[in-house]
């Protein structure tokens, strides 16, 4: 039988790529739909709002914050 | 995750300002003073914003809120905001301008100067030096109060006094290779040696036996004349025996001396090796010491007969430099800072020429030794034979009285058992006195290394040249109290305006991370492999490809720059072309040079961090950088110096270019902006380049395809981590003699990898690479070969225009 699933195409840098598809792994493939190539993802629609905070977690933990002007 | 704050501990280490100070209690009691110093500053302005009324966008402005402070009725004629803390803000577009900041160089030290705007800020130090060049602190104020668009604070006039009033009271001088405190007034003298850091390092070296008697107050305060240095000494020695009776006579004595008159000089001995301890102490008690050198009374020492070629063209920077340095016909210890390229070997050898005394110039490397004695025999009539050079190489002593000696850092502070060459100069050095002492490239200079070198060579006058007078450490500091305070730094801007040394165009190349390299840059990973990572990016890899075919197409030279060595000799093999590391042999890397230099096949040469100071290279006119020491601004500003002594400077519409690759989303971009910080500070403006334009439609990029990128990962991740570290530290700076144990170690064994046997046979999609390891080697002879063929044939039709 043909199951549908509801996607949202994600748009996003090569490099934010790798960071959603590693947390894809990490929780069970259970955000990415399809890989469709280096830029372009297609994520669950239901799932869209937990990826994007953890991505933003993510971020927040691997990248260092561009020093903001004015700081020093 | 272990990695991550294995990178963060690493990050403070190298960037914050990490105070590394060991717990021993010298180290505290600095801590302790440089505390105190500061809150004489800061909470100076606190206490007085405290007394400022506040409104309601105070808490946007908390280092400085001056919003009360009264503008004065023709503020727009002035250029200048000085706020409580001391920190002034110049208006570069002012019509005073100059004349500002003519007078802010000698009172304040730059903080940045950026196109509009220059920020100074008002130091201790700094004020000394003010006062050493002649200024008054009355003038200061004075003068300060006229260019200021508001009323002065009381704080900053305060602060002002305070440490101008007590400057030039008591001076530290060099008598027969001894060190001495002199001073007009013995009180003074009392003061200080009732410091106990002080007393503590008093020498007992004119009488031991009765010092140790009575060893508490400053019962040795030495009466002697004004004489000249060598007659002053004889008449302390007899002096000596007098006032040291015994301690009852101490009171009585001392009102004796209140009575003398002004002319007599006061003087007591202090441990050389101590001297920068009691420099220090002496400024944290607000007493700082003076050092001149009055040459032209010092009979003593014999003449050295040098002097500038009339050739010799002292451009209005560097004669600004030395007038500071030469004020009232006396020579000051001090430090100059101009950037790369702009000269600081001429005004070196024009502070020779006008000691005309005994000079011993210091570098990094042996290579720079070779230079410095070029240029001296190219600037002034100095007699070649006078010119001594003391390196592992060569040990020659000059054979006059006078002479000039030049040599490096690590051959004076060497520990290890020397040849006896070597033991029998630097006897030679220990044994006299030193007019001028010139410190070349003095921010690499570790404290502790530097200290050696003013114990064991007495100098009269310490000169330190360098561009960069800043270090991701607090260490800078210590210098003032080494060699002595900044005398003058040079605007980079203003220079490169008026053709002394390059305009640059910098810019930053953004190069996306490809999704494999990322994948396992996410991963957890030790430092360097993370690094190496965004290092090998091949879209960066890529991008360096672009550049350098296009500066090539446009005639330029270009210099390539990687700290890290895998990826030097991966990039430069991978492009055909020459790389320089550090254990490249000598030979080889002047015939790769010379190439760089002369023939037009060769155009771009890698180099590791060796190349970052003192290799002159006036032809390269772009620079690429595909990996850095961290947040290092030295490294980066040192690195911007390789071009901008630029040849072709002067040509019109000349711009040397400087690239700075970064993996996008990386730790690279973070050190990247913090890299920049020092350059932009001297006006420079970086630009951002995401994306190079016609890059996708050149057929001959490199790792185009995927496979080719995966090839490359696999390659990476199978390097061992040795391999994949910074460059061995002793490359940096003494990189012959570094260098040479590199190889050796090298050289030896095969190189073993883990890897499984499935990766082995293939099925982890490895392949084999055939690593053409002789053909570099190959390429750099043949290159030597072509090299003299080219120059012949260049020769015949006369030169080329470069």
């Amino acid at each position: 039988m043909v199951k549908a699933v509801k996607g949202t195409l994600v748009k996003c840098d090569a490099s934010i790529k790798a960071m959603l598809v590693d947390i894809d792994e990490k929780h069970g493939h259970d955000f990415i739909i399809e890989e469709l190539d280096e830029e372009h993802i297609l994520v669950k629609d239901t799932k869209i709002a937990e990826l994007k905070s953890r991505l933003q977690g993510m971020m927040k933990e691997r990248l260092k914050e561009p020093e903001s002007s004015g700081s020093e | 995750m272990p990695p991550k704050r294995k990178a963060q501990a690493d990050d403070t280490d190298d960037y914050e300002f990490a105070d590394e100070e060991t717990p021993s209690d010298k180290e505290t009691f600095k801590t302790f003073n440089r505390l105190k110093e500061e809150f004489d500053v800061v909470a100076m302005g606190k206490r007085a914003r405290a007394t400022h009324a506040r409104d309601p966008a105070s808490f946007l402005f908390k280092k400085c809120d001056q919003w009360d402070a009264a503008l004065k009725p023709d503020h727009n004629n002035r250029p200048l905001w000085v706020d409580d803390a001391g920190r002034i803000i110049l208006e570069s577009f002012s019509p005073i301008f100059d004349e500002a900041q003519d007078f802010l160089i000698n009172i304040a030290e730059p903080l940045s100067r950026v196109s509009r705007m220059h920020e100074y800020t008002l130091t201790a130090h700094s004020l000394f030096a003010a006062v050493s060049v002649g200024h008054s602190s009355q003038e200061i104020i004075d003068k300060l109060d006229r260019y200021s668009k508001t009323t002065l604070s009381p704080n900053v006039v305060a602060f002002i006094e305070k440490s101008t009033s007590s400057f030039g009271k008591a001076k530290i001088v060099l008598k027969k290779t001894l060190s001495y405190i002199e001073s007009d007034d013995p009180t003074i003298l009392q003061r200080l040696l009732q410091d106990p850091t002080i007393a503590e390092c008093r020498a007992d070296a004119t009488d031991g036996l009765i010092k140790e008697a009575a060893p508490k107050i400053g019962m040795m305060a030495i009466p002697g004349t004004k004489m000249a240095a060598g007659a002053n000494q004889l008449a302390q020695q007899a002096a000596a025996p007098e006032p040291q009776r015994s301690s009852d006579v101490i009171a009585s004595l001392r009102e004796d001396d209140d009575d003398e008159e002004v002319a007599q000089v006061h003087s007591f001995q202090i441990k050389s090796e101590e001297r920068e301890r009691v420099i220090k102490r002496c400024q944290d008690i607000s007493l700082p010491l003076t050092e001149e050198y009055d040459f032209n009374n010092d009979e003593v020492n014999a003449k050295l007969d040098i002097d500038l070629r009339p050739h010799a063209q002292i451009r209005y920077y560097q004669e600004k430099a030395l007038s500071k340095m030469f004020s009232n016909s006396r020579a000051r210890s001090g430090i100059i800072v101009l950037p790369c390229g702009a000269g600081k070997t001429l005004v070196g050898i024009t502070a020779a020429c006008g000691v005309k005394k005994s000079v011993i110039v210091l570098c990094t490397s042996a290579m720079s030794v070779v230079q410095w004695r070029a240029e001296f025999i190219k600037w002034s009539n100095i007699n070649p034979d006078d010119i001594a050079v003391f390196t592992s190489e060569s040990k020659t002593k000059f054979p006059r009285d006078a002479g000039i000696i030049i040599s490096t850092y690590t051959m004076i502070t060497a520990t290890r058992n020397r040849s006896y060459d070597s033991e029998k100069v630097m006897e030679f050095i220990r044994s006299r006195e030193w007019g001028l002492m010139i410190a070349d490239e003095v921010h690499v200079v570790p404290a502790d290394i530097f200290k050696k070198v003013t114990y064991s060579i007495a100098s009269h006058s310490k000169l330190g040249l360098t561009a960069t007078l800043l270090r991701e450490d607090d260490k800078i500091d210590d210098l003032n109290f080494l060699i002595g305070p900044k005398l003058y730094e040079a605007n980079w801007q203003e220079l490169s305006e008026q053709g002394h040394i390059a305009k640059v165009q910098c810019a930053e190349v953004w190069c996306q991370m490809t999704p494999e390299f990322y994948t396992e840059w996410l991963k957890p990973s030790s430092v360097q492999k993370r690094s190496l990572l965004s290092i090998m990016n091949p879209k960066k890899f890529q991008a360096c490809q672009f550049l350098i075919d296009y500066h090539e197409r446009r005639g330029d030279k270009i210099i390539v720059f990687s700290d890290n060595v895998y990826a030097l000799e991966k990039y430069a093999r991978k492009l055909n072309k020459a790389y320089i590391y550090g254990a490249t042999p000598q030979a080889e890397r002047l015939r790769i040079l010379e190439n760089f230099q002369h023939n037009e096949m060769v155009n771009t040469v890698f180099l590791s961090k060796i190349g970052d100071t003192s290799l002159d290279l006036p032809e390269a006119t772009c620079l690429i950088q595909i990996s850095s020491h961290y947040g290092s601004r030295r490294q980066e500003a040192q690195r911007l110096g390789r071009i901008l002594r630029a040849k072709r400077r002067n040509d019109e519409g000349f711009n040397a270019f400087f690239y700075s690759l970064v993996s996008k989303d990386t730790d690279e971009m973070f050190y990247s902006s913090k890299r920049q910080a020092f350059l932009v500070d001297q006006g420079y403006a970086f630009k951002v380049i995401t994306r190079l334009e016609g890059l996708e439609l050149r057929p001959d990029l490199a790792f185009s395809s995927p496979q080719d990128r995966r090839e490359l990962l696999m390659d990476v991740l199978l390097a061992k981590d040795e391999q994949l570290g910074e460059e061995r530290i002793e490359g940096d700076m003494f990189s012959s003699i570094g260098s040479r144990g590199g190889q050796a170690r090298r050289k030896k064994g095969a190189k073993r990898t883990a890897g499984t046997l499935s990766d082995l046979s293939g099925g982890q999609d490895m392949a084999y690479i055939e690593y053409n390891k002789s053909r570099n080697k190959d390429l750099t002879k043949r290159k030597g070969v072509k090299n003299d063929f080219l120059r012949k044939l260049n020769n015949k039709p006369g030169k080329k225009p470069s």
